[in-house]
């Protein structure tokens, strides 16, 4: 598999915004208790440039949509359906409108040459646990190398200043020294500092961040996303910040994705997430955290039920069992299609639309 | 050093700690020789009221957590006394209690732990998790004791029926609430919470934190409530401690130590907390360097090298905690001279 894959077809269209579309994407994990559907038709364009939102709680899939797209998922999933287009820009010469190939990354072999030259160099992913993600028996300049020397035909020495100046730039302090260091040496906020170097070190046009700040103590956690938006505006990358933390994506993101048990349930700019929220799902979030700064003492609303388990399959929208404003004889047997209510904003719920899932 | 928190013990308070110290050796080398300490508590000061709720924040390493164990002589402080307002025996210094005078107090004083998966044995039944502390201490048995754990499973919201189940069949926030029916078996008075909800998912986190509201009012307990999670802090909390390498920094009533902080670490806390309101982004305040080493902790205030407000005198004089305002103390030189921001309100 090479010269056919992803049959690249050049446009100059659509592009210029969007730089991954993901159209129904299903991945499954076959295990030994059956199969868990932990992605159920997930549709959402990556605009380019900016920084993307995926909330959500464990499990409802925003990690998969990540590895999905980085096609780095274990041997036990699947993606019967679905397509992931990259509208990947050709980096070649002087900057000037490039033609644009598209990419259709799940016809990619995932250990096939394509998606290993893709994969770090284009897309880029920094994982949330630091101390497990770095390997602590190579030095983090060894670490941050290895990606240079495999994507930009380098030597080891020019390997080394790239990094020096990586970590300079993610605010390592003494990066000469850093280089030198094994990741148990580093503390924590360090380490994702080290992490993100690498991310970066490739000038990746899409950096998926899984969680990347929710191991650290909040003033660290307030210097890695500061650093992360600089950089973001510095380099015009395009991030998609994967987290739970509301208040994280208030202060990082321009648009969010909310995602429940492997769907979409809304997605929208920031601000009408926050100030004009449509899916129940989404008012709930909001209304089960404290937000701090609220001098009055308001009682926390809670979402009743739990987050059912991966293995059964709940008939109609997946939310409808801890819904608020559920509706029998609607919400329990069909799936709601995502529906526009406005410019840019869609959600998937019975409220807006009858409209059904095909 | 005159010290301005002891001057509150009264009838009021329930638990009263005074400059507690717990150090842990560390050990290195071939023969495992001592080659320093650990100062993970250095002398704490604090005390809580009855029924109130007292948050105690810090960062990681802080040495909350140490804190929380250490008052209930979960581990044996190495300095420095822990006051107890016990219902029968009235004040009892916790730190001089043996083992058996310590299992008379213990019924009063109970824990939560952070992580409801390791913290209930896999291979003992809901039942005889819940059922532990009423045999222990002969408090019920045969069908009084089973009506009495059905009673504790009810008040926390689980069904009694599942008093035969083992908690791999709970989810991560039923499993809190396991160990919330335990903590609650004996009716005690303090409950130390740590990071009770940390682990749990967003709307999880709000089930427990009004169950927790809940209870502090049907049993009227009172809680210390050891979490790094400031949101929640400012929610649960009456008044909050500040912690930072095994001291306190800052300690007042919840409002006034988020809106009006008085200590430096505490101002860089508050603008570092991620408001869920995208029109508030908010830089920053850049503290340089690493938290301090509890091992070689530097001289003077213990914050001055990341500190912005430093002077000569922090780096080489050890602030004293005074009282800045009513029943707010602040252990920093310039406490009531800096002009601080605190966290920028929403409403």
């Amino acid at each position: 598999m090479s010269e056919t894959i992803g049959s690249p077809t050049t446009t100059t269209t659509t592009s210029a915004e969007i730089i991954l579309r993901i159209k129904d994407l299903h991945t499954y994990f076959y295990t030994d208790i059956g199969i868990s559907k932990a992605l159920n038709g997930v549709t959402f364009d990556i605009p380019s440039r900016k920084v993307l939102g995926i909330v959500g709680e464990s499990g409802c899939g925003k990690s998969v949509t990540a590895l999905s797209c980085m096609r780095l998922l274990p041997r036990s999933a699947k993606i019967p359906k679905g397509e992931i287009t990259f509208f990947r820009h050709k980096k070649n010469g002087n900057g000037s409108a490039a033609p644009v190939e598209e990419v259709d990354l799940l016809k990619l072999d995932t250990m096939g040459q394509e998606i290993r030259s893709i994969r770090g160099a284009e897309l880029a992913m920094i994982f949330q646990e630091p101390m497990s993600s770095l390997n602590p028996s190579y030095t983090i300049g060894d670490q941050i190398g290895e990606a240079i020397i495999l994507h930009q035909n380098v030597d080891k020495a020019e390997a080394e200043n790239r990094t020096i100046k990586i970590l300079d730039q993610v605010g390592m302090s003494n990066p000469k020294a850093m280089v030198k260091r094994f990741p148990h040496e580093l503390s924590g906020g360090m380490r994702q500092r080290a992490m993100i170097a690498m991310g970066l070190s490739c000038n990746p046009s899409v950096l998926f961040a899984d969680e990347p700040t929710t191991a650290l103590d909040v003033t660290t956690e307030a210097q890695i996303l500061d650093l992360m938006r600089d950089l973001q505006a510095q380099l015009g990358m395009t991030i998609v910040f994967i987290t739970h933390n509301l208040g994280v994506v208030a202060q990082m993101c321009d648009s969010v994705a909310v995602m429940y048990l492997g769907r979409i349930v809304e997605q929208a700019s920031i601000e009408p997430i926050f100030y004009n929220p449509k899916h129940p799902y989404t008012k709930a979030l909001l209304n089960s955290i404290p937000h701090a700064g609220s001098r009055e003492h308001k009682r926390l609303l809670p979402i009743r039920g739990v987050v059912p388990d991966p293995y059964s399959s709940i008939k109609g929208c997946p939310f409808h069992p801890r819904c608020n404003s559920f509706m029998p004889g609607k919400c329990d047997v069909n799936v709601p299609a995502t529906v526009t209510v406005d410019n840019g904003h869609t959600v998937r719920c019975f409220l807006y639309s009858d409209e059904v899932e095909q | 050093m005159i010290d301005p928190v002891i001057a509150q013990s009264g009838d009021d308070v329930l638990l009263e700690v005074k400059d507690l110290k717990k150090y842990f050796p560390v050990r290195g080398g071939f023969i495992k020789k001592g080659v320093g300490t650990v100062k993970a508590v250095d002398g704490l000061n604090l005390f809580v009221k009855k029924g109130e709720t007292l948050g105690l924040v810090g960062e990681s390493g802080c040495g909350k957590t140490t804190a929380g164990r250490t008052i209930m002589r979960l581990m044996e402080p190495t300095g420095g006394t822990i006051r107890f307002n016990d219902p029968k025996q009235g004040w009892v210094n916790l730190e001089k209690m043996n083992r058996q005078q310590m299992r008379a107090i213990r019924p009063n004083m109970q824990i939560i732990f952070q992580d409801p998966f390791s913290s209930l044995d896999p291979r003992m039944t809901v039942f005889r998790i819940v059922s532990e502390p009423l045999v222990i201490n002969k408090v019920a048995s045969g069908q009084e004791l089973n009506d009495r754990v059905a009673e504790l499973l009810r008040v926390v919201g689980l069904r009694p029926e599942y008093m035969s189940r083992y908690p791999h069949a709970f989810s991560g926030g039923q499993r809190q609430r396991i160990g919330i029916a335990r903590a609650l078996a004996l009716n005690p008075k303090l409950i130390v919470c740590d990071e009770p909800v940390s682990a749990l998912d967003v709307s999880i986190q709000a089930q427990v934190i009004n169950l927790l509201e809940d209870l502090q009012h049907d049993f009227k307990l009172t809680y210390l409530f050891v979490a790094h999670d400031l949101s929640v802090v400012e929610h649960i909390s009456n008044r909050v401690a500040v912690m930072y390498v095994g001291r306190l920094v800052e300690l007042a009533k919840t409002d006034d130590l988020y809106y009006t902080p008085q200590h430096p670490y505490t101002e860089a806390l508050m603008a570092a907390v991620p408001k869920p309101d995208p029109h508030m982004r908010d830089r920053p305040i850049k503290l340089p360097g690493e938290v301090a080493s509890a091992i070689k902790p530097p001289s003077g205030c213990y914050f001055h090298p990341r500190c912005r407000y430093a002077k000569d005198i922090c780096s080489t004089e050890d602030p004293p905690l005074k009282m800045v305002r009513p029943e707010h103390w602040s252990a920093c030189h310039f406490a009531g001279e800096l002009n601080l921001r605190g966290i920028v309100p929403t409403n």
